[in-house]
């Protein structure tokens, strides 16, 4: 096996965990399950530390939102967890589950 | 080689803790997230510890040494540039990979134990180390899943990596609680096996048990078999320091104080 037979693995095993790509051969199913939860509960976790506001107003339906919101955005390499957090808020408003913020009248450069 | 220094007891510095952790009366060391600091002013609360003498070591969690892709070297230079900033006597990441294939898992992820993957991993540890100002520590994570076809233990891997990279060791007794519990490495064999006096210092964490599986959580309270391996660990070499990882949840000062002296116990 080469570096890019490993390389292929493992994008292989984040494709599963982070974007529902097919499980990757050998590994126990369950536990891929078990990797994937964890793994969106540590990026929820984040997010919801980053945006109180969203979590505030979502309440109980700030996890379930998540968990479809990360299905469509997995985190890619380019994305900051700041930049994750705004993409989230602005997902919401594209899907209706939040009213889109008043306009800030105060700020320059904003029409 | 230069001897390792002692360190003692210490606690993972947090924004989020600063105050505590200036105020606890026994911490002899802190580590910082190094991707957690800009390149520019250090934050107060770690300039004042460093005032005092407190040795303040960079922990990187970004390096991805395992990944199959090349090696993201601004990241290794910002590592050794916080360690100059810092005036550090090493630095540390993980045996694991965080990234692959434009994905990113924000996690420490395991690798396969496959000649391959350790050889993929030997050449990224010593590319990081010739662009290092200080020693590194590599440290075993806590796994949920395990990669087929495994060809050596945990603690065969690690050892072959220490003998042809000359890195230090930063063992994780709570991760290997986790892997023990989780994908049955035995404990006994993979300290046995360790080449134990290259161990820069030793991490313990809590964690909770869900639905049969260890979650290394870094936010509950240490369990008793996290200190009973510190123990096991101590039976074979008096290691250089201890240091506990708190990154959520965040217990009363008391709390966290007792189980600085819950560690210093074991160490005596």
């Amino acid at each position: 096996m080469s570096r890019s037979q490993l390389a292929a693995q493992q994008a292989a095993l984040l494709r599963a965990l982070l974007a529902d790509g097919p499980l990757p051969a050998g590994f126990d199913s369950g536990r891929l399950r078990a990797q994937a939860d964890a793994l969106l509960s540590k990026r929820r976790r984040v997010i919801w530390y980053l945006r109180p506001d969203l979590a505030a107003e979502l309440g109980d339906r700030f996890a379930p939102l998540f968990a479809d919101y990360a299905l469509v955005h997995p985190k890619t390499v380019q994305v900051r967890m700041r930049e994750d957090a705004e993409r989230f808020g602005l997902w919401l408003v594209a899907q209706g589950h939040l009213a889109p913020p008043r306009r800030s009248w105060w700020r320059p450069g904003r029409r | 080689m230069k001897s390792l220094p002692r360190l003692g007891v210490g606690i993972g510095w947090r924004p989020e803790i600063d105050l505590t952790v200036e105020r606890l009366t026994d911490v002899d060391f802190v580590e910082v997230v190094a991707e957690n600091l800009g390149h520019g002013d250090l934050p107060e609360s770690l300039r004042l510890l460093r005032e005092r003498g407190v040795p303040v070591l960079p922990h990187a969690v970004s390096l991805s040494l395992g990944g199959a892709e090349p090696l993201e070297m601004a990241r290794v230079e910002h590592l050794g540039a916080v360690a100059s900033a810092l005036d550090a006597p090493l630095v540390s990441d993980h045996v694991c990979f965080v990234r692959a294939g434009g994905l990113d898992a924000a996690h420490l992820m395991p690798l396969p134990r496959t000649r391959e993957a350790l050889d993929v991993l030997v050449a990224n540890v010593l590319q990081a180390q010739r662009a290092l100002p200080v020693p590194l520590a590599l440290e075993n994570v806590a796994a949920l899943i395990d990669w087929p076809d495994a060809e050596m233990t945990e603690g065969q891997f690690l050892a072959s990596l220490v003998e042809r990279t000359d890195c230090r060791l930063l063992i994780d007794v709570a991760n290997l609680h986790a892997n023990a519990h989780n994908i049955g490495t035995d404990p006994a064999e993979f300290l046995a096996t360790l080449p134990l006096e290259r161990l820069a210092y030793v991490h313990v964490a809590g964690g909770v048990e869900r639905d049969g599986l260890y979650h290394d959580t870094h936010a509950h309270a240490m369990p008793a078999a996290v200190l009973d391996l510190l123990g096991e660990l101590c039976a074979r070499v008096d290691p250089p320091g201890v240091l506990l990882e708190r990154d959520d949840d965040y217990p009363s000062d008391e709390e966290l104080a007792a189980e600085l002296a819950a560690i210093r116990a074991v160490l005596t």
